[in-house]
């Protein structure tokens, strides 16, 4: 039975400093963006309410910052995401090739149950920078590595003139929402009085 | 006043061959006994002089972080634990529960309370007067839909429930908002928020999330954060998270325990078990499995502004916390009320991991009765006991003497007696000879300075430590509103703090204290807490004088406002 209960997606936004995270971020939630370039300090925290197959979502978007100094922050903010937005630049190749540092990282960090089959999504982003003329990776190569890597959905984004971004986030949603686990029942011991009582931990339930 | 929890813990093993497996196997003149001796405190209704202005509270705009004051670090106490038996029964009657009313709407007429209309866009941000110190936890709404402040029925006009919801962190009614509360997951996902809608606040609870796991991150833990006059309040309870942000000034340890009875009051719905969901899934969002409940966290957090110590005897085997937060669940479930109910509940103290099964019935409008047991299938075997028990009472006319004992309600500061010869004789609410006809107030009060009890008492709350149970007066004139009590109560949170302030040399012993609110004077033996309060004015000779009286009185009628006996609660 599908519950109609609203959902909360926790979201973390990894990549390089100044792929355009927060810009991305701004341009999703806000409708917004700005040339100057203000770095994150260690993450910012938005939310936006999301509409998808007649159920309603609630996407908590933890943009994080690209410094490396602030990797330390990790385990603490990668814990119980539903989905990880790998952010790169197409026009600075370290910032692809540091996809997959990203992604291990993040892996180790989260742990989550089920590694192979965490929803990840990867955004190529600034495609409109110099008309296209600037950019250093190719859709081809970056798609090769989505592929490789359980294939993972691809967008090429431009968060400034606000390219293909709602289209990634529907699918960031889509992907957080696939991997949500069968709900168990709620069923706590009962208290076995014969037993002593107190705060022993019987296993399974005694009526 | 923190709820004292050190004085009640049950020792190991000693308690645990209990007899009595049964209700229906034990006398119940024993029970009526115990009704009989329930010291009945029921908030006395006022009304509001719309005079009491203060300056307003700061709000702080800027970050949390930036301006961290003080990160407080220590190691936390492990909880206590206590005895149940298979079957058991406990007869509440607003025993540990103090239903006073947190108001939005103090003065509705008043015109000096301009207040803040937060989600109606009318907004009067620089409003001087409504949000005063120590008074309301709550801005002011003005609303014509509301019930007028508690003219005769104080209970009518706290409306139970979330409000507010429309807000979230960008309202600026949210952030003027004077005691936040909130549960969240480790991962930072919302759980519960006093105010505003959990989801939208979702932002601000992955901050929250943010600042407590950077602290932990480092080995450390962080436990309270001064920013301006707002105490940020952090408890960590494995994968729960919860945090208050409060500006009411209130001690940090009062803050702290009230989070620990939040939590306990989580537990007491869903068990410790929750814990194996998060560690199966740190995703897991608890709420769903809390739907519903809303009300009774507000409701809890609603009873902060009066409830101080719980009564419960030493060796109860039931904990006060417990019996709050049980009271606190059913009182507040309006569909307790409505029909006999068979529920799930954890009590936390005895065992957080595990559900024992209540079953509730109302027996009247204010009198209802518990009875707790392990089997999940015993409803139909508890309802044939509840309509024995409720027949003996009937029979009894214990129900009708509750009904009588709570309209009479409890002490009286006007009741003082002026001689301290012991009170003999039968039960009575007015517990002196001496009272002074409520009509006329102001006659026959020329010895007595200002109005209240001989010499200025306004109020006082005693303490038996032995017993570990309290009773307090009623409220009297002039402390009559809800805002004045609230603010009473807070003094005397203050006072209570600073008796108990540990590692600062030798526990004190007596404290008198003047300042323009209040003559407060509070008295510590090893064998009862008083505190009072007076009059401003009062004279100090006479206060101490007053306070020896409260203590006499107090002992003369110990048998009929305090349980006595072994242990009321165990069996």
């Amino acid at each position: 039975m599908a519950s109609r209960r609203r959902m909360l997606l926790k979201v973390i936004i990894l990549g390089d400093s100044g792929v355009g995270k927060t810009s991305l971020m701004n341009q999703y939630v806000n409708r917004k963006f700005s040339n100057q370039y203000k770095a994150t300090i260690g993450a910012d925290f938005l939310t936006k309410e999301v509409q998808f197959e007649d159920r309603l979502f609630t996407l908590q978007i933890w943009d994080t910052a690209g410094q490396e100094r602030f990797q330390s922050l990790g385990v603490a903010f990668y814990r119980g995401a539903d989905c990880c937005v790998l952010v790169y630049d197409v026009n600075v190749m370290k910032s692809f090739d540091n996809l997959n540092n990203w992604r291990e990282e993040f892996l180790i960090q989260a742990s989550p149950s089920d590694p192979e089959n965490f929803p990840f999504v990867v955004l190529g982003n600034k495609i409109d920078v110099d008309g296209g003329n600037s950019r250093v990776v190719s859709e081809k190569k970056a798609k090769a590595w989505c592929a490789s890597k359980g294939n993972i959905p691809y967008f090429e984004t431009s968060a400034k003139e606000g390219f293909n971004v709602e289209a990634a986030f529907q699918c960031i949603a889509k992907n957080a929402l696939k991997n949500e686990p069968e709900e168990e029942i709620y069923l706590p011991d009962t208290i076995d009085v014969a037993g002593g009582g107190r705060q022993q931990r019987s296993s399974g339930c005694e009526c | 006043m923190s709820s004292d929890s050190s004085s009640s813990i049950s020792n190991d093993g000693s308690t645990d061959q209990n007899p009595n497996p049964s209700p229906t196997a034990k006398p119940l003149d024993f029970l009526q006994e115990r009704l009989a001796s329930i010291a009945l405190t029921e908030p006395n209704g006022g009304a509001e002089s719309p005079s009491d202005q203060e300056p307003q509270a700061g709000v702080s705009n800027g970050s949390f972080i930036e301006e961290i004051q003080e990160v407080v670090q220590n190691n936390q106490a492990a909880g206590s634990e206590a005895v149940v038996e298979e079957v058991s029964e406990s007869f509440t009657h607003g025993v540990v529960w103090r239903d006073n009313s947190e108001h939005e709407v103090d003065a509705p007429s008043s015109p000096s309370s301009s207040g803040y209309a937060g989600e109606r866009g009318s907004s009067s941000a620089t409003s001087e007067s409504g949000i005063g110190e120590g008074g309301e936890d709550e801005i002011r709404e003005v609303r014509n839909d509301d019930s007028v402040d508690g003219v005769s029925d104080l209970q009518q006009s706290w409306v139970p429930g979330k409000r507010h919801v429309d807000e979230d962190d960008a309202s600026i009614s949210w952030r003027k908002r004077k005691k936040h509360f909130f549960i969240l997951s480790n991962s930072g996902k919302p759980i519960y928020s006093r105010y505003g809608d959990e989801h939208k606040l979702a932002g601000f609870s992955a901050t929250l999330q943010a600042i407590i796991s950077f602290v932990e991150n480092g080995g450390d833990r962080v436990q309270l954060v001064r920013a301006g006059k707002h105490q940020v309040v952090f408890l960590v309870k494995g994968p729960i998270y919860l945090v208050c942000i409060s500006c009411t000034e209130e001690p940090y340890e009062s803050l702290r325990s009230q989070l620990e009875l939040i939590y306990g009051q989580m537990l007491l719905i869903l068990t410790k078990s929750v814990n194996r969901c998060f560690e199966k899934n740190p995703k897991f969002d608890m709420t769903p499995l809390l739907g519903g409940t809303d009300v009774v966290f507000s409701s809890l957090i609603h009873s902060f502004n009066w409830s101080l110590v719980l009564s419960g005897a030493q060796k109860a085997s039931l904990h006060p916390d417990d019996m709050l937060l049980l009271s606190n669940f059913v009182m507040s479930s309006e569909s307790f009320r409505t029909s006999e109910s068979f529920s799930p509940i954890c009590l936390p103290r005895y065992n957080p991991m595990a559900f024992l099964y209540a079953y509730v019935h109302y027996l009247d409008v204010d009198t209802y009765l518990m009875l707790l047991t392990t089997k999940s299938d015993a409803f139909y075997h508890l309802k044939d006991c509840r309509l024995r028990i409720e027949t003996v009472l009937l029979k009894s006319n214990v129900l009708s003497e509750v009904q009588r004992s709570l309209l009479d309600g409890g002490m009286r500061v006007e009741d003082l007696p002026v001689d301290t010869s012991p009170r003999s004789g039968i039960l009575s609410a007015h517990l002196g000879q001496h009272k002074v006809p409520t009509e006329s107030p102001e006659t026959s009060r020329e010895e007595y300075i200002g109005v209240g009890g001989p010499f200025g008492l306004w109020h006082f709350i005693y303490r038996s430590i032995y017993l570990d149970q309290y009773v307090s007066s009623e409220f009297s004139p002039p402390i009559n509103s809800s805002r004045q009590q609230k603010r009473l109560y807070r003094a005397y949170q203050k006072l209570y703090a600073s008796m108990h302030d540990r590692g600062v040399g030798p526990p004190h012993k007596t404290q008198f204290r003047r300042d323009e609110n209040y003559v407060l004077l509070c008295w510590v033996t090893p064998e009862f807490e008083l505190y009072a309060a007076f009059d401003p004015l009062a004279d100090k000779a006479l206060a101490i004088r007053t306070c020896n009286r409260v203590c006499q009185w107090v002992k003369d009628v110990e048998n009929e406002i305090f349980l006595l006996g072994a242990s009321p609660f165990s069996w």
